[in-house]
């Protein structure tokens, strides 16, 4: 069955609203948005606990801004409306989020949310990997206020990510660089919607110079249980003038630093040969856009 | 194209609008006033006995109608086959209902009926079974050594069967042969992923008459089944025809456990009774039986066959099914007759596993075995140095030859030549290279594979249904209905077979209507499969409707005075030969045939004839006459991304001779359909299991790969080499299996050309491209 201890699906019309249904039922709630997920977690068996769906459709997150400091990402905004942004579609710095929003299929894109899609905690996803090369702050709310959770130190295992109980996602932060960065994504599937055998995100920063003064280098699907980043390769780029000679460099290395599972749909081996090549060419992606 | 007014032409599906907004006609939309849901309990251990079963706290659940646990049930042994009669000596009857015997993970070992699918499912847990686990094996090679697990109690060494066929002599053909070639080709299991799941509706009377509605190929196939394993007169079920259902592919083709549950279920509680699959459930229903094939071929310099071995090793999982005769249709079609050659020798072995059963998709064994013979062919080729198109023409049967195998029949219409030549020029073959081009990462190459012999149906097959049947009823408003067993599965048969009866009773395609049918009011028809409802079908309803049409022109004779003979009927008029003026609408005609004998004028009564009274009908119930070869040739072009192993199909040329194309849109249907389904077999589709347990892992769409729109190719062209079939429906044959049964080896052969990678067992993954580039 389908979720057999569901007794109630709320639609709350405020935060508190949101607030008191997570309060009742605890950890045998689960927030839904888009609900593009829910059948592949329930069919798999993972929400047999649930006793409330909360719906937060209602609550007006679906805002999409963006000011000096960068972009404010409302947690029920369609994929689709994000892909239609101006900045989205054409600034070299948010090319990783464009790359993403490329693989999800159109019934999808129409309905997934992004609080959705980072809040689910699925290492296999592509749009929040976009979200954690760019530095991206997850802004949650509980019963005390509203806390600040970056993206790099929001996944904690399978499913599972650093917020608490009570407390529900209703924005993603991303800020905007003060250098000239540019970033990128790149993904192995099998058909169009699939999820990642492997994904990889990066951002470049370079100054004035042309000298790469920061770099991401994300790795996920099938690399652990959460999407990792690869500090070993970030470190070939960084103070280096990007070559293609350096991009192949850092794949090597992101190559060496994943320890990728094995199952039904690629080994191991062929998950970390696929590191080093998307990281590889992620890395030329962004360094062609960096100079566009 | 003058000569046919309605034939050869893209007529519209009446039923498509209907079908694409989820219509009422698919079978999994009925529902009845009163109806129960039922769900089973499925084993979760591959191989177990049943200690004891308690089901008394399911059965005291509120809202749970009826329990039953194998006690409750015919332990009657069955083979599920439609196509077979169910006493076949060619069959192995081992599957029962419910049995205390678990052989594979999923098999049903109890059934609910209840007011909701939600408290079926929820009594499902209530129900208590103590298994006693047994040793599983999941490897047909290992289930064949000594000391393995015994899944059937009469198959030593799990082995069911081990036909074998020969012709000449094998060693002298070896002997002849300048270089020898040898090779072992595997398959993986795949599930056809038809849209609409395996469901049924059941209802019993107070006689205890059963009325069913279901989602399959074949309705009087499904009444002899049912009958057979309830131990109950044919004549007291009765198959409802459904308008549509929603695919199928050969997976619709058996007896699943729905059927005989539900129709228990509701003989216990009087009430109807609804079962339907979840996609889960359809996964590990049947699939396409996994092969190894191990070929070796003898030939000269110049190419010709000299001799040819192989042996296939066929895992039918759990029970024996489909095995016996898949392996057949597989050594027969795609091995041993599929070229010319003097020396032959093919061994077969059906071994059981602990897997899950095997069943019909598309080409029944033919893929299995052209992927094999049609890989090797290029592996040949490029040892020899040879053109792959001049080995194949060398090798290849021709017009007018004896039938290979049937030898009652004969070649009559076989234009494999023009497809392989007209296919090489639109693809452009002489420009292919020899070695790979392409720039960076990505390298480009064109293969090609042929599809040399098939069917239009079963005819000459031992053991296997073939005659069809029609009932075509001319209307007052100058329309006809028309009733057929036949199942229009989505390749747009109930249009094909509406123009066959238009062309004959010459009438506008628009005026003849698929009308309804069950297995009380038609005559007997074979199911829809075996690519044989246009050719056998279509055979039928003209029949049907030239028999109407005699009678038609009988009548007007009447009403014109005038000879029958003399008469023609076209474009809904019937008119004297050469005096088109003399004429009446096909309307005014039939009203005739209808009215009162004595009509009021005003000009006050007036006698009509008696010989022209009564309703314009024909009937037909007839086997085809012959059972001519499609074939096929398929050109692809691919792309191989050489660090990541993956593949992209740019372009695919398929050119087929199928006879007389009736609906030229529905034929390319086929065609694009059967190259998705040859993609997802050649690249990705793998039904997988856990190597521990064998439940399946890929048992959704999550999981389980196939094409989507995006991985197709850009552009498929069809070209049909338009053959004059001396006996079929207007010079038609069949299509639907060729269109799938080459894609895969035509892909291999294209990677090959790319990138010299040669992968012998499918899918082909990123991972073995990349492995064969040494890269992994």
């Amino acid at each position: 069955m389908a979720l057999p201890k569901l007794r109630e699906f709320i639609t709350p019309a405020d935060a508190q609203g949101v607030l008191n249904a997570l309060r009742n039922y605890q950890d045998r709630a689960l927030i839904v948005a888009g609900g593009t997920f829910l059948h592949g977690l329930e069919s798999r068996g993972l929400l047999t606990h649930v006793e409330a769906l909360i719906d937060i459709q209602r609550l007006g997150l679906d805002y999409l801004e963006s000011g000096k400091d960068g972009l404010k990402l409302g947690a029920t905004a369609l994929f689709a409306d994000l892909e239609t942004m101006p900045e989205i579609r054409n600034d070299p710095w948010l090319g990783a989020i464009k790359d993403a929003l490329v693989f999800p299929p159109v019934q999808v894109k129409n309905a997934a949310t992004i609080g959705g899609s980072v809040a689910a905690s699925c290492p296999f996803f592509d749009v929040p990997i976009s979200f954690m090369c760019l530095d991206g702050v997850v802004k949650c709310r509980g019963s005390s206020g509203m806390r600040d959770i970056p993206m790099q130190e929001f996944f904690t295992g399978l499913f599972a990510n650093a917020m608490e109980n009570g407390e529900f996602m209703v924005e993603l932060a991303i800020p905007r660089p003060r250098t000239r960065s540019a970033s990128a994504f790149m993904k192995v599937e099998t058909n169009a919607n699939d999820l990642a055998i492997l994904n990889a995100a990066v951002r470049i920063d370079v100054d004035e110079s042309g000298t790469c003064s920061d770099a991401r280098v994300i790795a996920g699907g099938g690399v652990g249980e959460t999407p990792i980043r690869l500090s070993d390769a970030e470190q070939v780029l960084v103070r280096q003038r990007l070559t293609p000679e350096i991009c192949a460099r850092a794949g090597l290395s992101a190559k060496g630093s994943v320890n990728p599972i094995s199952d039904h749909r690629a080994s191991a081996a062929y998950r970390s040969e696929m590191t080093r090549v998307m990281v590889n060419r992620a890395l030329r992606q962004a360094l062609d856009r960096l100079r566009q | 194209m003058a000569k046919f007014d309605v034939v050869g032409h893209s007529v519209r599906r009446p039923d498509a609008y209907d079908k694409v907004t989820g219509g009422r006609g698919f079978p999994v939309n009925v529902t009845l006033p009163g109806m129960l849901h039922a769900r089973m309990l499925r084993s979760p251990y591959a191989h177990a006995r049943i200690r004891s079963i308690n089901a008394s706290a399911a059965e005291k659940l509120a809202g749970v109608k009826a329990v039953l646990t194998p006690g409750d049930v015919p332990q009657k042994k069955f083979s599920p086959l439609f196509f077979m009669p169910t006493e076949s000596n060619e069959l192995i009857r081992d599957l029962v209902l419910l049995s205390e015997n678990i052989r594979y993970a999923g098999q049903p070992v109890a059934a609910v009926a209840a007011s909701t699918p939600d408290i079926a499912e929820a009594a499902l847990d209530l129900i208590d079974v103590d298994y006693e686990e047994l040793t599983a094996v999941f490897d047909p090679e290992e289930a064949m050594q000594p000391g393995a697990p015994r899944i059937s109690p009469t198959a030593a060494n799990n082995i069911a069967r081990t036909p074998t066929l020969s012709r000449g002599d094998l060693e002298a053909g070896f002997r002849e042969a300048d270089e020898i070639f040898e090779g072992t080709y595997c398959t993986q299991r795949v599930h056809t992923c038809y849209m609409e799941p395996r469901v049924c509706v059941v209802d019993s009377d107070m006689q205890g008459n059963l009325t069913v509605y279901a989602s399959v190929q074949h309705i009087f196939g499904l009444r002899e089944k049912l009958a057979y394993v309830l131990s109950r007169p044919e004549s007291g079920i009765k198959v409802v025809k459904s308008p549509y259902i929603g695919g199928g592919f050969g997976s619709k083709l058996d007896l699943v456990y729905i059927e005989p549950l539900a129709a228990l279920l509701s003989l216990k509680t009087r009430r109807p009774v609804r079962m339907e699959h979840t996609r889960y459930e359809d996964f590990i229903t049947n699939a396409r039986h996994p092969m190894k094939v191990y070929l070796k071929t003898g030939v000269k310099k110049d190419g010709t066959f000299t001799a040819r071995y192989a042996k296939t090793i066929v895992d039918t999982g759990a029970y024996a099914t489909h095995g016996p005769e898949v392996i057949m249709v597989h050594a027969v079609f795609s091995f041993f007759s599929a070229y010319r050659c003097p020396h032959q020798k093919w061994d077969g072995v059906v071994v059981y596993t602990n897997n899950m059963l095997g069943g019909a998709f598309r080409g029944y064994g033919a893929p299995q075995g052209c992927w094999a013979v049609e890989s090797q062919i290029d592996e040949i080729c490029h040892g020899l140095k040879m053109d792959p198109l001049e080995f194949r023409l060398k090798n290849a049967h021709h017009e007018g030859d004896a039938h290979p195998f049937l030898k009652q029949f004969t070649l009559a219409s076989y234009r494999l030549a023009d497809c392989i030549n007209q296919g090489a020029e639109r693809i452009g073959w002489k420009n292919r290279s020899r070695t790979p081009s392409g720039a960076g990462t990505k390298r480009r190459g064109i293969g090609v594979a042929c599809h040399p012999l098939w069917v239009s149906g079963c005819v000459g097959l031992p053991d296997i249904y073939e005659h069809s049947g029609a009932i075509v009823k001319l209307n007052r408003d100058g329309t006809a209905d028309l009733a057929t067993a036949t199942i229009d599965m989505g390749t747009g048969q109930n249009t094909t077979l509406c123009q066959i009866a238009a062309e004959e009773l010459g009438i506008a395609a628009e005026s003849v209507r698929m009308s309804y049918a069950d297995t009380d009011t038609v005559p007997f028809d074979a199911p829809s499969h075996a690519s044989r409802v246009t050719y056998s079908a279509g055979n039928a309803v003209k029949a049907a409707a030239g028999e109407a049409r005699r009678r038609l022109l009988q009548v007007a004779g009447e009403m014109l005075e005038a000879d029958a003979a003399d008469l023609e009927v076209r474009k809904g008029i019937v008119q004297v030969k050469g005096s088109p003026d003399v004429n009446l609408t096909v309307a005014e005609v039939v009203s005739r045939a209808e009215s009162p004998l004595v009509q009021m004028t005003a000009a006050g009564p007036k006698v009509t004839t008696i010989k022209e009274k009564g309703s314009i009908i024909g009937v037909s119930s007839m086997a085809p006459p012959g059972n001519p070869s499609p074939c096929a040739a398929e050109f692809v072009e691919v792309e191989v991304d050489t660090e990541t192993g993956a593949v992209k199909v740019l372009r695919v040329v398929y050119a087929h001779d199928i006879g007389r194309v009736i609906n030229p849109a529905a034929a390319q249907g086929q065609v694009e359909g059967g190259v998705q389904q040859g993609i997802g077999y050649a690249l990705m589709e793998h039904l997988q299991f856990d190597p521990g347990t064998g439940a399946c892992v890929t048992g959704d769409f999550l999981d389980y790969k196939m094409p989507t729109a995006v991985e197709m190719p850009a552009e498929i062209e069809s070209i049909f080499i338009e053959s004059d079939e001396p006996t079929g429906p207007f010079g038609a044959k069949g299509l639907s299996e060729v269109c799938l049964t080459i894609p895969a080896p035509a892909i291999a052969n294209a990677i090959f050309n790319a990138v010299g990678v040669r992968v012998r067992d499918l899918p082909i993954t990123p991972e073995k491209i990349l492995a064969g580039l040494g890269k992994l």
